[in-house]
Formats: C-alpha cells, structure tokens, sequence
C-alpha cells in the first residue's frame, strides 16, 4: 500500500502516514467547514492499513495546536479505532504533543488517555509557535 | 454617512470592541479572523492558553452562523461577530444571526441548561455528548460547539433572542473567557 500524505492548508493539518516506517502523524490546525469529508480518506486508510499491516509496532504522533468541536469527535472515532486495533495485538503507541501553557489541550490528551485501554498514550509537551 | 462611520467606530471602542464583522461569513474569512486575531493577541502578550480559547470561541461561532443562520444569500451565511477586551481583563466574543422562530425554544432550553452547569458538569456533559453523536438538528457538526464554548468561558454564557417579525428572531450571545 501506499503512503498517505495531505499538505496541510489553514483549517486542515498535514497528514503523513508512512506505513513504511509505521508512523502516522497528524500535524496542525483543524477545522475544516465539514470535517467528515476532510477525515474519510483518512480513515479509509487507516483501515486498511490496520487490516493489512505485518508489523506489530505503530507509532501515532498527533501535534494539533487547534481543532474544534466536530474535529474532536473525529479524533475520539480515530483514537477508539487505534484502541481496538491494540487491543488485538498491535503495540500502538500514541504520542499527544501539546504546547506548553495550553492546558485545555493538555487536558484534551488527560481525557483521552483515560478512555482508551490499549493503546500507550504519552502526553509530550512542546514550546509554543 | 462618512461621519457616523467614526462614531461608529468610537462606539465599538467604547464597547471595548477591536474587531467587528458584519455580514456573509466563508470558512476561508474564518482562518483569516483566526490568525489575524492570534497574531494581535501574541502582540499584546497574551497567554497561550488565552490566545487558543478566543480564536477557538471565534472559530465555533463563526461556524455556527455557517451552518445555522437563517440569513442566507445562496450559499453564504450572514452573521455578526465582534470580539473585545473588558475592563476587567477578559476577553469576550458576541456572536449574532438571524433563527426561525421554530427553533427559538430549543435553543433556548439548550443554552439554558449549559448556564447552570459548573466547569465539571459541563467536562462530563462534553464527554457524554461526544460518545452519543452528533443530534439531528446538528448539519455536520457534531452538536458539541456550545458546550465547548461554555466550557473555555470564564462565565455562565449570555445569551438573547430579539422577536424582528412573525418568522425570524435575532439571536445573540455573549462569551467571556
């Protein structure tokens, strides 16, 4: 399978999955008008590339200095995915990269690494800019 | 006509308001308000935290009116949004757009009920309504765009619905964060 890449643009973030080295990145602001459509070929992949994959070691940095509501929603569906992917045997590993003194996205990270049981979820904190 | 415009202006200064936008709203407007309005507040020094919650308020307000105003020209969604500074230190954003009489009471209920949760009712509330999916009244978004806001605020939400004629009523709101 191929690799997915997306540039980002002002209301949507870069993707970069290379199932090659087995890291997936998603770098940015999102919020685009309707973020379904931005996220389906996402998850289309991601699919594909859980059902598909050998490799037992996944590495999941999401970096989003911001998203709105409906994009949090869709980062939930996509953590609850890497979940239960982990939860029949992948070693994932999520890295939640926030900036430092934004203590709503630390938060956001706290949130979701309490939801999810699988998956090894770090919160790794960046400098702003 | 030109004069009223810089009473105009000192008005909006009076009001503690430095940005105002009155009219049709595009995604591509709201990344522009977005970034404009973070590049001043990193001016000013502001606080990370500050900056991210303001242009977060802004972004969900200004979506708001894309998907649910009922003032359109085709495509676009017309609306008012200002965002000021109060004296006592905290930033605010009001937001407006015309709403069909029938759907006045659902919002009003909704609203209401946000306004007398605390921080931690309104964290479990977000939580809940973001495993329960998105309503049906919700066009796209995942109905988690007031919760949101009244969770960054430093207040209860303020909020009002002024009767204009026997379909429309002006809806208002006011955030501080």
């Amino acid at each position: 399978m191929e690799k997915l890449v997306i540039e980002a643009t002002k209301y949507t973030p870069e993707i970069s999955f290379d199932c090659e080295k087995n890291v997936l990145g998603i770098r940015g602001k999102s919020y685009p008008e309707n973020t379904s459509v931005f996220y389906s070929p996402v998850f289309k992949w991601l699919e594909t590339y859980l059902d598909h994959e050998k490799s037992q070691d996944i590495t999941v940095n999401m970096e989003l200095i911001y998203f709105n509501s409906s994009s949090s929603k869709i980062l939930m569906d996509f953590c609850d995915i890497l979940d239960a992917a982990a939860d029949n045997g992948k070693a994932i590993t999520v890295n939640w990269v926030y900036e430092e003194d934004d203590e709503d996205a630390l938060e956001f990270g706290e949130e979701f690494q309490e939801d999810l049981e699988s998956v090894t979820f770090n919160l790794v904190e960046k400098p702003p800019g | 006509m030109l004069k009223d415009l810089y009473e105009f202006k000192k008005d909006l200064s009076r009001r503690g308001i430095f940005f105002c936008l009155s009219g049709p709203i595009s995604q591509n407007l709201v990344a522009e308000i977005g970034s404009t309005l973070e590049q001043k507040m990193n001016l000013e020094d502001t606080r990370r935290s500050i900056v991210m919650r303001v242009f977060s308020t802004v972004v969900e307000n200004a979506q708001n009116i894309m998907r649910y105003s009922d003032e359109k020209e085709e495509k676009l969604s017309l609306g008012i949004i200002a965002v000021g500074y109060e004296e006592d230190e905290h930033y605010f954003v009001l937001c407006g757009n015309m709403v069909e009489n029938r759907k006045v009471e659902r919002l009003r209920k909704n609203l209401t009920k946000l306004q007398k949760m605390n921080k931690h009712q309104l964290k479990e509330y977000y939580r809940w309504q973001r495993r329960e999916g998105p309503p049906e009244e919700s066009k796209g978004g995942a109905g988690l765009g007031f919760i949101d806001m009244a969770k960054k605020a430093s207040k209860p939400i303020e909020f009002d619905f002024k009767e204009i004629n026997e379909k429309f009523h002006f809806f208002s709101m006011k955030t501080v964060i």
